[in-house]
């Protein structure tokens, strides 16, 4: 109630004072961002265009903004099978589920680890910020999820890994942070145990972090290949979306550049469209997240409003 | 205080992780000890006679090879997999699984796969020359196979691979592989070419020497300006320096030591060890000249380096390019008029291959170890995994089913006994894919009658009348001492053979070629040849 | 943290009273509320750890990685005697410096021009285009990146050649690609960066926007006196935790955009591209953990010593 009031505040405010300044800073904003916006996409056009090129064009021509003679190939090779169906379920699964989860923990740890009176939390911030310097290593971390946790082959290796990172938590940590200590004290003061001021009064306000670090964590979750090209191997026939498009691009070319190239005949290389149709089809729903994320980036955080 | 919990948190941390790790390693150990025992006290049996071997219980074998799994929607791989397993568990009790290591990253995963050694994978596909045959059986991932062992559960595979083959898939004394030995292939590299353009280019014989290469580049380029003359993606420039090299004396070289191949001996002197990127000077002098001709002549795209997109096999089946740098081996696929290489819509089309080596004869055998079957030194199962290779590779039926898949759907035998693809054939979905390099046998190899055998074998029986077996096979290199040196080379050799090899270096060739031997020898090139020698003095003195 | 006087922390006195245990006891909730995470990095992150003793080791894989001999700094030594050492790290941390300061600055800028703008129609579809270039693989990239960029028949010289003009090589021009790699990696990561602080500038308190326009202060001193103080906190954060990357490369558009042309290694060359072609016959997991060793270690020196000077200026922007 309190911040549909102040929005209507920033909004009527908005309208009655645009003075010179605002104006100019409006107008360089369009500009600018209208450039580096259509820049963004641009490329993004031409990865759609190639994908429904014939590939004898690419070859002759190179990528194509416009295809000069257009095909559905590409498309039918990838959807061939059905498999990629099977993907898409999988990743849209594993996002969703690493996301709410991930979020939760995520923020109950930034939450903590904000806690001015909380005396362990320069302690546990060095034990999670650590782990972002040193790494074993490849084997050693191979290893341990083989032989020690038993996780070859099991999608728990990619969900598992990807739930929270040291820089997300720190990022929560920070944006905790602009939330006034007066509200946990106040909280307090009700008598609310920290888990209820947690959940009734702090939540509320980290919407815009919410919404941030649960689309990174979306992202990495859609982006995945890593933990799938070590974990999953050709036992499981379902794979990430993203590993699908990993292995499409990458596998002519890392042969090529291997020594097994010298000698391994590859048959069925990749064309470039097909490249082109993966990463598009990979890609897919995951870019109309971030309209549906903003709604959450609103502005104002108010102390007033919890206090009165 | 904090302080403290978080030391003690730490070094928790650390004693549980150490007793993790410890454990893994402590198994693996105890694993491949307990495999030892194992063979001794079935090989003792077994010396009572062979129907001491016990397969009462069903197993899986399971397989490693490299190179992608085929889709199962758009496979017959499966359903082959379904027979050959009745077949196996009929004669063996044990099935055999295949488990594929995409290209994509395949060197880590690969040894990951091995280093777990849990026993997950039990036949492993290996190679001497490129897929560390040898640097994996000294990290103990193979197991040692005693001739017991062979002789018992591998028993035609034994007999049929000559003891002097055996001699050379031996380290410290010990059979690690099981060899291919018996399948006829060549993977040295050349170029394949359009042989009626040749001709036209006056070359009435063919291309016969990189000089005859240059005219030919020449010639596309003017009669032909929509052909690139070779849409190369610049991957090739070890194969090609090696190439010229080979080309120009008689360099032979040892495998398994960098990819550059950039030590050996000469026919001449089959034991002195040298590396000619060291002191041929004036025929890499030569070299760097003609690329640069090369380059400005246009038979490569001028960002040629940076070209990944090419795609120049396919190019060369419908007539958009002029050559196909690869081996022999490429060659009698391109040279045979399948379905879809449109080039030979023109009845006068032909494509030739110049090999390199074909100016001095120099030309030298693939190593039988180019592709081997190895047993994981973690199998839980060693003695079926014998069992079920010796199938695959001398049982006919199974080798059908393996290599070829299942008969009328993936294959036919036509009236002349060769293989032809069935009326039904849809190459999208009755393909199989079991990658099985490492076990194939001439005696059972059944031809493919859409091949130009005429030209094959013509090609092939010049290949045996000048070919030399290779000489090394019983020298397992061991450069622990000089690693970082051959790394620091690898670099160097990348980075300036890059340049020269498509003649993108700027200044005189004499300049660069100095510049290269300069870093070469900055970075211990003669350091690794004396390591070299010094092992080659061991071994054959 | 005992500067906050109005909070609840016992006062010294009564805490030392009360003991360790009883202040344990007393936090349970939150601590409870670290514990997945205190867990999950356990398990993932120190309980491999150990195993970084592989880059010491010859490592057997049927011995472990315990037992394997121990060759000391044998594994790094490539690297240390190809006499690049120096001139990679000193590349690798230029690079990262240029891609840390340059990318702060604008995706600040971004932000911060986001936030003035009223359309929420403009707002949603730009700031989603924004977002394309973070999802296409770097390989992709770099295919990209050759098409508009090549001799024979990129977009930029094709256009070059319709007016008339000379072409362009960028491929055998070593100097232009720490331009042009900073463009790309800014054109990829802007979109995304500017999330963080278009997140931040949400969380300043719209009361003191408010109070500002009220006293008339106008859309440049409100940028200026409010919302970049307010950024200030998680520039400090983002700038802290990308010193521990610092003399880690970007592989991925390293090596894809530049691939293994030797011709622009004067000036692209990093320590993840120089380590990958030293490799490339031979493989070796201890190799790859003794460089990462090296990149970690100068890592978490600069780290300690940023964070140091942090918390002497401004301890509550510190990490820890």
């Amino acid at each position: 109630m309190a911040k549909k009031k102040d929005m209507d505040l920033m909004e009527s405010g908005a309208k009655v004072k645009i003075g010179v300044s605002d104006m100019i800073i409006r107008g360089i904003g369009y500009v600018l961002v209208t450039f580096y916006a259509l820049a963004c996409v641009f490329p993004f056009l031409i990865i759609v265009g190639t994908s429904f090129t014939s590939e004898s064009v690419i070859r002759a021509e190179g990528v194509q903004l416009i295809p000069k003679e257009a095909t559905l190939q590409a498309y039918n090779m990838v959807i061939r099978g059905g498999l990629i169906w099977k993907s898409y379920g999988l990743t849209i699964t594993l996002t969703l589920c690493g996301t709410l989860l991930g979020l939760g923990i995520i923020a109950m740890t930034g939450y903590a680890l904000q806690r001015k009176d909380f005396p362990l939390r320069n302690g546990i911030s060095f034990y999670i910020y650590f782990t972002s310097l040193f790494s074993a290593g490849l084997a050693p971390y191979y290893l341990l999820m083989t032989q020690t946790y038993h996780l070859k082959d099991s999608y728990l290796a990619v969900f598992l890994p990807l739930l929270m990172s040291p820089w997300l938590i720190i990022l929560m940590k920070n944006f905790v942070k602009a939330i006034p200590h007066e509200i946990t004290e106040s909280g307090k003061i009700d008598g609310a145990g920290d888990m209820k001021i947690f959940v009734d009064l702090i939540l509320p306000m980290l919407k815009p972090a919410l919404a941030t670090i649960g689309l990174f964590l979306a992202l990495g979750y859609w982006n995945e290949w890593y933990q799938s090209s070590l974990f999953l191997s050709s036992r499981v026939a379902v794979k990430p979306l993203q590993y699908q498009l990993y292995k499409v691009v990458n596998e002519a070319q890392s042969l090529k550049n291997s020594i097994a190239g010298q000698f391994v005949t590859q048959t069925d290389i990749p064309t470039e469209s097909l490249k082109m149709a993966t990463a598009i089809l990979a890609t897919g729903p995951i870019v109309f997240l971030y309209p549906f994320v903003q709604k959450y980036f609103i502005g104002g955080i108010t102390v007033g409003a919890v206090k009165g | 205080m904090r302080k403290k919990l978080l030391a003690v948190l730490l070094s928790a941390t650390m004693v549980l992780g150490l007793a993790a790790c410890g454990d893994t390693g402590n198994g693996g150990s105890t694993g491949s000890n307990g495999g030892g025992t194992t063979t001794t006290t079935s090989g003792g049996s077994d010396n009572g006679g062979a129907a001491a071997i016990d397969t009462s219980e069903h197993v899986k074998i399971v397989y490693m090879t490299t190179g992608g799994a085929p889709d199962p929607a758009s496979s017959q791989t499966d359903e082959m997999l379904e027979q050959l397993n009745a077949i196996l568990t009929e004669k063996v009790n044990a099935e055999l699984e295949v488990y594929y290591i995409d290209w994509t990253d395949y060197l880590s995963v690969y040894n990951l796969t091995l280093a777990q050694m849990d026993g997950s994978v039990d036949l492993v596909g290996t190679a001497s020359d490129w897929l560390d045959a040898w640097p994996n059986a000294k990290k103990g991932a193979f197991r040692v196979l005693t001739e017991d062992e062979l002789k018992t559960y591998a028993p035609k595979t034994w007999a049929s691979v000559p003891q002097e083959h055996w001699d050379l898939c031996k380290y410290n004394g010990n059979i690690y592989l099981m060899p291919e030995d018996n399948y006829a292939q060549w993977t040295n590299h050349g170029f394949t070419y359009r042989l009626d353009w040749a001709k036209e280019a006056g070359l009435s014989d063919g291309v016969k020497s990189w000089d005859d290469l240059t005219t030919y580049f020449r010639y596309v380029k003017n009669a032909y300006p929509d052909v690139i003359p070779w849409d190369s993606d610049g991957t090739q420039y070890a194969t090609m320096v090696g190439g010229w090299i080979t080309s120009h004396s008689n360099y032979i070289s040892i495998d398994g030591i960098n990819s550059g191949a950039m030590w050996g001996c000469t026919k001449d002197d089959m034991y002195t060890v040298y590396s000619p990127y060291v002191t041929d000077t004036d025929s890499l002098v030569a070299f760097a000249k003609m690329m640069k001709e090369w380059d400005e002549i246009g038979v490569w795209k001028t960002d040629v380096l940076n070209n990944t997109a090419s795609d120049n096999r396919e190019d060369y089946k419908i007539g958009r390019v002029a050559v196909e740098q690869h081996h022999t081996q490429t060659w009698t696929d391109l040279c045979s008029h399948k379905d879809g290489y449109t080039i030979y819509d023109d009845p006068n089309t032909e494509s030739g291959f110049f090999y390199f080596g074909e100016e001095t004869q120099n030309l030298v055998a693939l190593s039988i170890t180019h592709g081997a079957m190895a047993v994981s030194a973690a199998s839980k199962n060693p003695e079926r995994a014998l069992m079920v290779y010796d199938l695959i590779r001398n049982d006919p039926e199974c080798y059908a089913l393996f290599n070829y898949g299942v008969k009328g759907v993936s294959y036919d035998i036509d009236e002349n006994g060769m293989r032809v693809r069935p009326a039904s054939y849809d190459s999208s979905t009755d393909n199989i894919a079991v990658n099985y390099w490492w076990g194939r046998n001439d005696d059972l190899e059944i031809k493919d009658a859409t091949m130009n055998w005429d030209a094959i074998e013509k090609l092939y029986a010049e290949y045996d009348k000048i070919k030399i077996d290779y000489p090394y096979g019983q020298f397992v290199p061991d450069v622990d001492n000089v690693k970082s040196q051959i790394e620091n080379i690898n670099a160097i050799h990348t980075d300036y053979m890059k340049q020269i090899a498509f003649g993108k270096y700027t200044g005189t060739a004499e300049d660069i070629v100095a510049e290269y031997q300069n870093a070469l020898k900055q970075a211990g090139i003669d350091d690794v040849t004396a390591e070299l020698q010094l092992q080659f003095d061991a071994l054959y003195k | 943290m005992g500067k906050d006087k109005s909070s609840v922390v016992p006062a010294p006195t009564q805490r030392k009273k009360r003991g360790v245990l009883e202040t344990l006891w007393r936090y349970r909730v939150l601590e409870l509320m670290c514990l997945p995470a205190v867990v999950f990095f356990f398990l993932f992150s120190y309980m491999p750890m150990p195993g970084i003793w592989v880059a010491f080791v010859d490592y057997r894989y049927d011995k472990g990685i315990f037992h394997s001999p121990f060759v000391g700094l044998k594994n790094f030594e490539f690297l240390a005697t190809s006499g690049k050492l120096f001139e990679l790290t000193k590349n690798t941390v230029l690079y990262n410096l240029a891609f840390i300061i340059l990318g702060n600055f604008l995706a600040i800028f971004v932000a911060i021009l986001l936030n003035e703008m009223r359309s929420k129609w403009f707002k949603k579809v730009s700031q989603t285009m924004m977002f394309l270039p973070y999802f296409i693989s770097q390989v992709l990239v770099g295919i990209l990146v050759y098409n508009l960029l090549n001799y024979d028949y990129g977009f930029v010289n094709s256009v070059l050649t319709k007016l008339g003009m000379e072409k362009w090589g960028p491929y055998s021009d070593p100097s232009v690609w720490p331009v042009l790699l900073v463009v790309i990696h800014l054109w990829q990561q802007t979109g995304y960066n500017s999330v963080v602080y278009f997140a931040a500038i949400m969380g300043i308190d719209s009361e003191i926007i408010e109070a500002a326009r009220v006293d008339g202060a106008n859309g440049f001193q409100k940028i200026r006196y409010i919302i970049l103080p307010g950024l200030r906190p998680t520039l400090v954060i983002l700038l802290l935790f990308a010193m521990g990357g610092i003399v880690r490369g970007n592989f991925g558009l390293f090596y894809n955009v530049i691939g293994t042309n030797s011709l622009l290694f004067p000036t692209t060359d990093i320590i993840e591209t120089y380590v990958y072609r030293a490799a490339v016959s031979d493989f070796n997991f201890a190799r790859a953990s003794s460089v990462g060793l090296y990149q970690s270690i100068i890592g978490f020196i600069m780290v300690m010593l940023s964070n140091f000077v942090v918390k002497k200026i401004e301890p509550d922007y510190s990490l820890f």
